[in-house]
């Protein structure tokens, strides 16, 4: 594919010449036959450079002890002292396990739920239907945290709360949703089904329909039902998808979602409520604990490069085409 | 607003702060005399337009082109730690309290330490030289303190309530406890229905933060963050009397006398349960009082007398008064290194808060303009009235302005004249009963002191215990959880912090 593009942007131009021997040599000739292919890169490069790699520069304060008077070089160097201070921090085992729960949580049932609810739509046969449903359910991804945050408060408030009276009223119990901690990962579960399926479910409409109908034709004649043909057609259809997107959804796991959780916090739920990116928030913005608190979005980063890694590791080993 | 300044918040932090890059190079631009800058909280829902009357007054009277960066009060303390990160760093700071990110900043030498320049400034001279003391870094002083009431903890109640119950206003805190309970089972408001309870609290659970626990912490004797037992101090939650106090809230709260959502109850909504008829009492300062008449003048201006009654501090379970005093200030102005280079620059910041603590522009920032939104009578601030558009800019201005003032000499402006002469009446009260409590109040003996320890990790320490004290009222632990906690305290770090506090309690002796 690669070559016929170069053949098309570059019609005119003579084959390259005969490769010179050395390898700087034949780079250069290289680079001067593809010249404006690499002056297309070049936006790209600087980008990254500037806005992604630069600021990684920052991160040494995490070895230091740093002050903003003193500014990042005068800081003094401290080493791993931060990551020692972390992992000896009884904190550490809470925040980790609340964040993989939640992690975990949120990746097998809303992720599966999305590719579902993608079926689902996709067996709407019913062109108009179809669409205002998917439109529907776009909706609440434009909504901020903070919105979805004060429907819940209205919604399972104490006392008056619909939610809070209707589940109450049939399980007979009085649970208060808002400050039980045993009821915080679920809130969180569904704010983040309620919120994102809907808008999860594009990219694979998107590979749905991409699927061969010859073969549901063929199905049929064959005498497939309709679950029979989706499971043998339409999701080895999109598996690759599905890969690249577990692949995907993996990386991002561990961003818990700072705005959701902070929103959702309360002393009486905070012990599983306590996520990397609260903590980060509140030890390093509230109390200036800049070394500190990077330190821990550096561990996070970590985590988060090894599970991408693996996985994608995982998913070659299995046959099926990773990310990279 | 809000959600834009967390995820602000989160990427400086997290994305490893590009700004911290350019910060370190930072230049201050050439000094100009006639300019000052100046970052302060705003606790209104809009700031201060920056071409009202009030600014103009003031640039008249300080002869400065003044420029103030009003930054909204519940991000007050991210917004100046990540000021202190940037390279736009006012000339005066706000700093509202000792935290750690200012104390990291001020022992790093990022503030002037103004603890021997004072003195020669006549306005910034203080009259409360304890209360310097207590706004000091271990006796270092880094800015002009605000000053404020030391005696502001009241209890309100809704005096029709007690009267039609035929109660009498609580002196200890087991009165409290009786009122409480009449007004939630005896149905105070005659409506036949069991609706109604005796104390709100709102969420504020943190340590040392004022809220009601604390306020009935010390009542019963616990001490004021800090307590002298045996010749050392201790964390006032180590001591007998901070455990027995919490079985009384614990009391309350399991008989119901206190609202069931204690715990996420938000702190601006404070006063509807009060106004509406659903909880009739409120513990917390004295100031309240005001706001709530208020709300019942604005709802019926021809019944509003009556309907709030107020005591102040109430005598614990020993039969003594230990009231609640605050430490005297709130915050200070403090002078950054980084844009006020030398003693001479300095000396200009100096007389420019010197001049906003004299009379002239206290009056502004305290009352307002005469003759616009105010009148002098019976050497009292009074409010004109009709109020005109332009008169309600300026009294909604100075609401904000305020907060630029220091008042370390005592109040240089009008005391304000109250609306009615029921409302006065309530305010001389309020002045009378704070004075009284003032000879009992228990102070927090380390005030002044900052140990390193609590700098590095102080508030996840606090924390511990403060999130243990809510969970415990609730009922999530028992009361060996709460020891339990507390030990974890200690353990975590909190005797480090305990022989640092005493050693240097000991030192200043």
């Amino acid at each position: 594919m690669t070559t016929s593009t170069v053949d098309v942007q570059a019609p005119e131009q003579a084959p390259p010449p005969a490769p010179a021997p050395g390898r700087r040599r034949r780079f250069a000739v290289h680079f001067a036959h593809y010249k404006w292919l690499y002056l297309l890169l070049l936006p790209g490069v600087i980008y990254f450079a500037v806005f992604r790699y630069a600021p990684m520069y920052g991160v040494s304060i995490a070895f230091k002890d740093y002050v903003p008077f003193l500014g990042v070089n005068a800081s003094p160097w401290v080493g791993f002292q931060h990551f020692q201070d972390f992992f000896s921090n009884p904190d550490f085992g809470r925040l980790l396990g609340n964040t993989l729960i939640l992690a975990f949580l949120n990746l097998g049932i809303a992720f599966p739920l999305t590719i579902v609810l993608a079926l689902l739509l996709n067996e709407v046969r019913l062109s108009i239907l179809k669409r205002t449903v998917q439109t529907l359910v776009y909706i609440p991804h434009f909504l901020s945290w903070t919105i979805v945050a004060s429907l819940s408060f209205l919604l399972f408030a104490l006392d008056f709360g619909p939610l809070f009276l209707f589940i109450n009223s049939v399980l007979g119990t009085d649970i208060d949703f808002l400050s039980d901690p045993a009821w915080f990962r679920p809130l969180i579960v569904l704010q983040e089904i309620w919120k994102n399926t809907g808008w999860g479910t594009i990219i694979f409409l998107a590979a749905l329909a991409t699927v061969d109908q010859d073969q549901y034709e063929a199905a049929i004649i064959d005498g497939a039902g309709r679950f029979r043909r989706v499971w043998h057609i339409t999701l080895p259809g999109i598996r690759s998808t599905i890969i690249v997107m577990l692949i995907l959804a993996i990386g991002q796991m561990l961003n818990t979602g700072f705005e959701q959780i902070y929103l959702m916090t309360n002393a009486l739920n905070r012990s599983v409520a306590d996520v990397f990116d609260t903590y980060v928030y509140f030890v390093g913005i509230t109390q200036g604990a800049y070394s500190y608190s990077t330190a821990v979005g550096l561990f996070k980063s970590l985590v988060g490069i090894v599970l991408i890694f693996g996985t994608n590791w995982l998913a070659k080993r299995f046959n099926q085409s990773g990310l990279f | 607003m809000i959600r834009r300044n967390l995820s602000l918040a989160a990427a400086v932090v997290t994305a490893t702060a590009l700004t911290l890059t350019a910060c370190s190079g930072g230049e201050a631009p050439a000094a100009d005399s006639s300019k000052i800058s100046v970052m302060a909280p705003f606790l209104e829902a809009q700031p201060p337009s920056a071409d009202g009357a009030v600014q103009q007054k003031l640039e008249e009277l300080t002869g400065k082109d003044v420029s103030i960066t009003w930054t909204p009060n519940a991000s007050y303390e991210d917004k100046m730690n990540i000021t202190l990160a940037s390279s736009e760093i006012p000339q005066v700071m706000v700093v509202q309290s000792k935290s750690p990110g200012f104390v990291k900043n001020a022992e790093a030498g990022a503030f002037w330490d103004l603890t021997d320049k004072l003195d020669e400034y006549p306005n910034l001279k203080t009259t409360f030289p304890d209360v310097e003391k207590n706004a000091s870094v271990n006796g270092k002083v880094y800015g002009v303190f605000r000053a404020r009431n030391p005696i502001r903890a009241a209890v309100m109640f809704r005096q029709d309530w007690l009267d039609k119950l035929g109660l009498e206003a609580p002196v200890t805190t087991e009165d409290l406890y009786k009122v409480a309970k009449a007004f939630t089972e005896q149905d105070p408001d005659g409506n036949g229905q069991n609706d109604t309870w005796g104390i709100t609290i709102p969420k504020w659970g943190a340590l040392g933060s004022n809220s009601p626990y604390d306020i009935i912490e010390e009542w019963y004797g616990a001490g004021n963050r800090w307590t002298e037992k045996d010749g050392k101090l201790i964390p006032s939650f180590e001591t007998e009397e901070f455990l027995e106090a919490n079985r009384f809230v614990k009391k309350m709260v399991d008989e119901k006398l206190i609202n069931p959502d204690f715990a996420t109850f938000d702190g601006t909504k404070w006063n509807e349960p009060f106004f509406n008829g659903k909880g009739g009492i409120i513990v917390d300062v004295d100031s309240r009082v005001s706001v709530l008449i208020n709300l019942f003048k604005q709802a019926n201006p021809n019944d509003f007398q009556n309907k709030v009654g107020f005591v102040g501090n109430l005598k614990g379970p020993d039969g003594e008064l230990h009231a609640h005093p605050t430490d005297g200030y709130s915050g200070f102005l403090a002078v950054p290194k980084t844009s006020v280079r030398t003693e001479a620059e300095l000396k200009n910041v100096l007389e420019f808060l010197n001049t906003m603590n004299g009379k002239e522009v206290a009056t502004l920032l305290n009352n307002g303009i005469e003759g616009v939104n105010f009148t002098v009578e019976d050497g009292k601030a009074a409010t004109i009235k009709p109020e005109m558009a332009e008169g309600k800019a300026v009294t909604t201005d100075i609401k904000s302005y305020a907060q630029l003032g220091t008042n370390v000499t005592g109040n240089n402006f009008y005391p304000v004249k109250q609306a009615s002469d029921y409302e006065q009446e309530v305010f001389d009260k309020r002045v009378e009963v704070m004075a009284e409590d003032l000879k009992s109040a228990v102070y927090n003996p380390a005030a002044a002191f900052v140990s390193p320890t609590y700098v590095a990790k102080g508030a996840q320490l606090d924390n511990i215990v403060a999130d243990a004290r809510i969970k415990y009222l609730a009922g999530q632990i028992d009361e060996q959880g709460l020891k339990d906690a507390i030990k974890l305290w200690k353990t975590s770090g909190g005797d480090k912090v305990q022989e640092e506090i005493n050693k240097l309690w000991q030192d200043s002796k």
